[in-house]
C-alpha cells in the first residue's frame, strides 16, 4: 500500500463526511480568529508566596522540597544528598546509568501551583539522569518559579517553537494498578529533591 | 485471547453480575475514582468555563481537521518526524511491523495506548517474530495473564493483588508475597532489563499540537519517558482527531485530563515531543514516527451527533460514573473502549451490526453527560445510534410504531382504556404479555383486582 494514497484517501473522506453535516469552508485559513483563548484560571496565590505554594504543592504529591539561600548551603545540600552514593552521569554508558543511585540536574521552570519542576533537554543533558536513578534531585532558581500551568507554557513557547524535549515532573513515580493501592517508584524515581536556591 | 465479544453482550453481562469478587474490586474502584473526580472538579472555581472551551477547542479542530492535519503534519515533519497515514487498523499494523522490521528490531518496549489496543498492534508484531513487552504496570499485568484491560485508565482492576502475585510467581519466577510495593518493585526489576535492550519503543499520544508540531504524553509511571527516551526509534501512533490548535490550549486541557481521570490536579509526567533531537550529542532517539489513523474515525465526521465522539480525551470518567459499568466492568462490553464512551465508539468502529446490543446497555440517565469533561452529550449519541440500529432491524421500526401508536390510542382514550383494564384482568391467568426481557429478572405485577376510578365509583 502506498503512503500517499492512504494520505490522500483519508483527507478525502474527512472532507466528504464534514460536507454532509457542516458548511465546510475551503477558503478561511485563519481558524485561530475564531477560537476562544484559553481561560486563566483564578491564580492561587493570596497568601503563599509561590515558593511556599510550589512547596506546599509539591509536598503534597510525596516530593521533597528543601529552600537553601546562599550557594554554600546548596552545595552543602546536595553534598548531604549524595554523600557516599553513585551519581549518574549522561556520558557514562547505559549499563553504568542503570546502576547508579543518584541522578542531580537543574531545572529550566516550575510551577507554583501544582508543584511541577520543569526539565528542557536542549538547555541540559538531563533526560536519562532525571528519570533512571531512583533517586532524583533537581535544583531549582526561585526565580524560574511561574505561578501557573498557563504562565508556564507560554513561557515555553516563543513563536512556533519550543523545545524538541520538554518534560513536566510533579513528584516521584507512582502507580495504583495493584487494588488502587499506591505504590511509589515504580519506573521513574522513587524519591523526588527539588531544592529551590533563593539567591538569585 | 480468551476476550468477549460483544455480540454476546447480554450473556457477558449476566456473567459479570454473578462475579463477587469483580463487583467487589468494581464498587471499590468506581467509587474512589469517582470521589476523587468531584474533589478535583471541584477544587477549580472555573471547571464549568473550562469544560465549555474544552469542547469550543476541539469542536474547531474536528470542523477543520484536514487543515488542521496539513498544517500539523508540516509542522511534525520539519521538525525531523516522519508521518505516516493509516486508513485502518491492518495499515497502520503493517506500517509498523514494516518500521520495526526494517530497523532489525528484535525487542519492543510499548507504554499504554487504547489506539493499539484498537488496532491489535502486539499481535502483529509478534507475528512478525518480535518481543512485544507492555511497560505500564497494569497492562504488563494483564499481558502476562493473556487478557485485555478492562478499563480505559486501571487496565487491571478486575484483580486482586493475590491473583497478581500468583501471575508473578508462575511468570516471573517470584517468591509468593501481597505486598503491593513488593509487586511493583519486581514488575520495575524485570522491566528495565526489557527497556535497556529495546530497539523499538511504541507509545500513544495524548494531545497533538498544530502550531508546533508537538506531541503530548500524559503518565504517573514513568513508562512513557523510559520508552520514548531509551530506544534509538520512537513510534508514536494517534488517532486524527488528537490534534489541539495552539500549545497554550493545553492549559485547558491538560487541567481537565488528570483531574477526570485520577483526580490529580497534575499526573507525575508530561512529555512533550518536538520532533527528534536537534544536536547529536542530545539524548533521545534518532527517529521519531508518528502514525496517523483514522480507521472509521473520518466517517463520524458526517452528522454533529457522531462527530461529538471524536471530542472524547479517553479519560475514563464516564466509565466510573456509569450505573451500567459500575455493575459489569469492562469486559462484558467486549470490546476495546468500554463503559458508556464505548458504547458509543465502538458500534462507529467495528460495525452497527457486531455491536448492537450495545447503545441499548444504559439506563440513558446521563451522568455520564455530566461529568465528561469535553462535554460529550453521550445519551444522545445512544439514541442517535439505537434509532439507526432499530431502522436496520427487519421490518424497520415498524412493530415499534405499531405498538406506541396501539398504546398512545388506549391512554388517550379514557373509556376505552377502562375497558382494556377489565379485559387484561380477565385474560391475564391465560395470556402473558411478550415482555420476557423484562420478566427474566423481575415479577410482572398482576392487574389490581380494582382501580382507583371503579373503588371511587363504588364508595363514593
Amino acid at each position: 500500500m502506498n503512503t500517499g494514497d492512504a494520505r490522500a484517501e483519508i483527507m478525502r473522506s474527512i472532507r466528504a463526511h464534514l460536507a454532509t453535516s457542516a458548511p465546510h469552508d475551503t477558503t478561511n485559513t485563519n481558524h485561530d480568529a475564531s477560537l476562544p483563548l484559553p481561560v486563566q484560571s483564578p491564580s492561587p496565590t493570596a497568601e503563599l508566596s509561590v515558593v511556599e505554594l510550589f512547596k506546599q504543592n509539591l509536598e503534597a504529591v510525596d516530593g521533597h522540597c528543601i529552600i537553601v539561600n546562599s550557594e554554600t548551603e546548596l552545595e552543602e545540600t546536595v553534598k548531604r544528598l549524595t554523600e557516599g552514593k553513585k551519581i549518574a552521569s549522561p556520558d557514562e554508558p547505559r549499563s553504568d546509568l542503570f546502576k547508579s543511585d543518584v541522578g542531580v540536574t537543574g531545572a529550566q521552570a516550575g510551577i507554583a501551583e501544582t508543584g511541577t519542576v520543569v526539565l528542557d533537554s536542549s538547555v541540559d543533558r538531563n533526560r536519562l539522569v532525571s528519570l533512571v536513578p531512583p533517586v532524583h534531585i533537581a535544583i531549582l532558581d526561585a526565580s524560574r518559579i511561574y505561578t501557573t500551568l498557563g504562565e508556564t507554557l507560554a513561557a515555553l513557547q516563543s513563536g512556533d517553537e519550543v523545545s524538541p524535549a520538554i518534560t513536566f515532573i510533579t513528584g516521584p513515580s507512582r502507580t495504583a494498578d495493584i487494588e488502587l493501592t499506591l505504590a511509589i517508584g515504580v519506573h521513574g524515581p522513587q524519591e523526588l529533591y527539588v531544592i529551590i536556591n533563593q539567591n538569585t | 485471547m480468551n476476550q468477549l465479544s460483544s455480540e454476546t453482550f447480554g450473556e457477558n453481562a449476566k456473567a459479570a453480575l454473578g462475579d463477587a469478587q469483580l463487583r467487589g474490586a468494581l464498587r471499590n474502584a468506581t467509587t474512589l475514582f469517582g470521589k476523587k473526580r468531584r474533589e478535583a472538579a471541584a477544587s477549580l472555581s472555573n471547571w464549568e468555563e473550562l469544560r465549555s472551551q474544552a469542547r469550543a477547542i476541539k469542536d474547531e479542530v474536528l470542523l477543520h481537521l484536514d487543515r488542521y492535519l496539513e498544517t500539523f503534519v508540516t509542522n511534525a515533519e520539519t521538525r525531523g518526524a516522519k508521518v505516516h497515514w493509516a486508513r485502518d487498523a491492518a495499515e497502520a499494523n503493517a506500517i509498523i511491523t514494516r518500521l520495526a522490521v526494517e530497523r532489525g528490531a528484535r525487542n519492543v518496549v510499548k507504554s499504554k495506548s487504547m489506539t493499539t489496543e484498537e488496532i491489535h498492534l502486539n499481535a502483529a508484531l509478534e507475528r512478525a517474530g518480535m518481543q512485544v513487552v507492555e511497560t505500564d504496570l497494569g497492562e504488563y499485568i494483564i499481558q502476562l495473564a493473556d487478557e485485555t484491560p478492562s478499563h480505559i485508565i486501571a487496565p487491571a482492576i478486575h484483580k486482586t493483588k493475590r491473583q497478581v502475585a500468583e501471575l508473578f510467581t508462575t511468570e516471573l519466577g517470584m517468591a509468593p508475597t501481597d505486598d503491593v510495593d513488593q509487586l511493583t518493585s519486581t514488575a520495575r526489576s524485570t522491566l528495565r532489563e526489557r527497556f535497556a535492550t529495546a530497539d523499538v519503543g511504541i507509545s500513544g499520544v495524548n494531545f497533538g499540537i498544530v502550531e508546533t508540531g508537538t506531541i503530548v504524553i500524559v503518565e504517573n509511571e514513568g513508562n512513557i519517558r523510559l520508552t520514548t527516551s531509551l530506544p534509538r526509534t520512537h513510534i508514536a501512533v494517534m488517532g486524527i482527531e488528537k490534534l489541539l490548535p495552539r500549545f497554550a490550549d493545553l492549559d485547558v486541557f491538560l487541567k481537565l485530563l488528570p483531574r477526570s481521570g485520577t483526580g490529580q490536579a497534575l499526573s507525575t509526567y508530561q512529555s512533550f515531543i518536538t520532533g527528534t533531537k536537534r544536536n547529536a550529542s542530545d539524548e533521545g532517539p534518532e527517529e521519531l514516527h508518528v502514525i496517523l489513523l483514522d480507521n472509521g474515525r473520518s466517517r463520524m465526521l458526517a452528522h454533529p451527533v457522531t462527530r461529538q465522539s471524536l471530542a472524547c480525551i479517553r479519560c475514563g470518567a464516564c466509565l466510573n460514573a456509569c450505573p451500567v459499568y459500575q455493575q459489569i466492568g469492562g469486559h462484558a462490553y467486549g470490546s476495546v473502549y468500554p463503559g458508556p464512551i464505548g458504547s458509543v465508539i465502538t458500534p462507529q468502529l467495528i460495525g452497527i451490526q457486531k455491536a448492537a446490543q450495545l447503545p441499548f446497555a444504559s439506563s440513558l440517565c446521563g451522568a455520564c453527560r455530566e461529568v465528561c469533561p469535553v462535554k460529550i452529550d453521550i445519551p444522545q449519541l445512544l439514541l442517535h445510534l439505537r434509532s439507526e440500529i432499530t431502522d436496520k432491524q427487519p421490518g424497520g421500526r415498524g412493530k415499534e410504531r405499531l405498538a406506541f401508536k396501539l398504546w398512545a390510542a388506549i391512554m388517550t382514550r379514557p373509556k376505552l382504556y377502562e375497558k382494556t383494564v377489565i379485559a387484561g384482568r380477565l385474560f391475564q391467568r391465560w395470556f402473558k404479555p411478550p415482555v420476557k426481557a423484562w420478566t427474566n429478572g423481575r415479577d410482572l405485577r398482576p392487574i389490581e383486582a380494582e382501580s382507583f376510578r371503579e373503588h371511587w365509583r363504588r364508595t363514593r
